[in-house]
């Protein structure tokens, strides 16, 4: 089955503060916020956490379906990899029945986890969902991504459709012949090797087709011009606005774990 | 396999944006080394794509099915350019399916292009072949990258689970995670192997061109 892709960036047209915060000093904020998040461990500092992504997001203005929808499949997964920590992880029991128990440390181990994953992936959410696609890329661009990896990044991007479309009519093809994928052969597995190798195949001859397009529009020659206007004094506001919380979470984070190692704490 | 947001310490965060940073500046200085660098771009941008969508192949192991990484494949094909090739594919995964993660960026792409980078090397092996057993020793190094690449990103990543989340296993669980782990990969390990094994014949023998760069 083949995975369809949501839309990135169908909520960028929005009209928000942060829709209107300059896309270079966006990600340098948020960059530094998901950075700070990733540091804190102390339970206390959880809600916290939660508060300034959520915050962010509700006044970026997207839409709580579309958060619903982006947490969905990723929560999925975390619950499933995390489900186990509760019966594994600790030593001082909540609940036992003969031998299986669930432990207290190991439900609190997930506590943070699971908050600081909600969180980043919010603030994932307000990056992206934001802006254009390419406006990120011009963005990553002007903040020191290399030449290579953004018209890797870009090209990419650009013929994704088209071969995961590739894809499904081949797959189409090859049910209308009768084949039933359904269970494992060695035959089966060189079928799907074929597949993947004509994918293969047919991207690397439309790419010789694209490059020769490029030239002729004047690729290599010089370097695009940025879009990008320079930053106004409200988003570098914005963006010191946004480093002092990530700072002072971490440092609220620093002495937590001081006094915790002290003894005056959990 | 990705490490989600949310699961490492900083320090490993840290730790993994800088390997996946210094590996990416060695490839980008190899491929800068080509005759004509920007002529690859397109190339490596549409292969990138096409990896993307043949890792959404499934081969069905019943009762359930597992996808294939490609990241032995990917080193074998596309040599240097798998690093900025996997990063890319790892970039739109976080950021398109919320699979992986940000702030874990670093950590995945170093976990998938280490791997690569050998399973690029690995694949040279089939030069040692005589020219009679040309096409068995292509076979052999191909499984040899796929299964290598896969393996070497499971045990890291089952490394990084078992000794950064819970912080208070017992090392007889811990022994037990690692080892439930291990096995579970070794069959996973082999359907990659025969698959990079029977894509690069495939390719051999349709359009060997593919592999020439490799």
């Amino acid at each position: 089955m083949v995975a369809r892709r949501p839309a990135l960036d169908a909520h960028c047209h929005l009209d928000s503060p942060i829709h209107r915060w300059e896309p270079r000093a966006k990600l340098v904020g948020i960059t530094l916020l998901i950075f700070a998040f990733a540091f804190v461990h102390q339970l206390a500092l959880l809600p916290a956490l939660l508060l300034v992504s959520l915050s962010l997001y509700a006044l970026s203005g997207l839409p709580w379906r579309f958060w619903r929808d982006r947490l969905r499949l990723p929560g999925t997964l975390l619950l499933s990899m995390l489900v186990l920590l509760p019966f594994l992880s600790g030593g001082t029991p909540l609940v036992s029945w003969g031998a299986i128990a669930i432990y207290r440390e190991g439900c609190f181990a997930i506590l943070p986890i699971a908050c600081r994953f909600v969180s980043i992936l919010t603030l994932g959410l307000i990056a992206f969902g934001t802006m254009p696609f390419a406006t990120l890329i011009e963005a990553m661009r002007a903040l020191g991504l290399p030449c290579i990896l953004a018209d890797m990044t870009l090209l990419s991007y650009r013929y994704l459709d088209d071969t995961g479309n590739m894809l499904i009519q081949m797959r189409q093809a090859m049910r209308l012949r009768g084949w039933q994928g359904d269970r494992f052969s060695w035959q089966h597995l060189s079928v799907l090797a074929s597949v993947a190798g004509t994918l293969l195949i047919r991207s690397f001859e439309r790419s010789e087709q694209v490059y020769r397009a490029m030239v002729l529009r004047g690729y290599g020659q010089a370097r695009a011009v940025s879009r990008l206007q320079s930053p106004q004094l409200r988003d570098i506001g914005a963006t010191v606005w946004v480093a002092c919380v990530a700072l002072t979470i971490a440092a609220l984070e620093w002495h937590l774990r001081s006094l915790s190692q002290f003894g005056f704490g959990g | 396999m990705h490490v989600p947001d949310g699961f490492l310490p900083l320090p490993v965060i840290v730790g993994g944006y800088a390997t996946t940073g210094a590996l990416t500046w060695l490839s980008l200085r190899q491929i800068d080394r080509l005759p004509n660098p920007q002529a690859a771009i397109p190339r490596a941008s549409l292969l990138t794509a096409a990896f993307f969508v043949a890792s959404w192949i499934h081969i069905p192991v019943p009762p359930a099915s597992v996808h294939l990484v490609l990241n032995g494949l990917l080193g074998t094909i596309l040599g240097y350019f798998a690093m900025p090739a996997i990063l890319i594919g790892l970039f739109f995964q976080a950021i398109m399916f919320n699979h992986g993660g940000l702030s874990t960026l670093g950590v995945n792409a170093a976990m998938m292009g280490i791997p690569a980078l050998l399973a690029y090397r690995i694949f040279q092996l089939r030069r040692l072949f005589p020219k009679a057993y040309e096409r068995v020793g292509l076979g052999v190094a191909a499984f040899a990258s796929g299964a290598f690449g896969l393996g070497l990103s499971a045990a890291i990543f089952v490394g990084l689970l078992v000794t950064t989340i819970p912080t208070s296993l017992d090392a007889s669980t811990e022994r037990a995670a690692i080892l439930t782990l291990t096995i579970a990969h070794v069959p996973v390990m082999a359907i990659e192997g025969a698959f990079t094994a029977a894509l690069v014949l495939f390719l051999q023998r349709v359009r060997p061109q593919l592999l020439e760069q490799s």
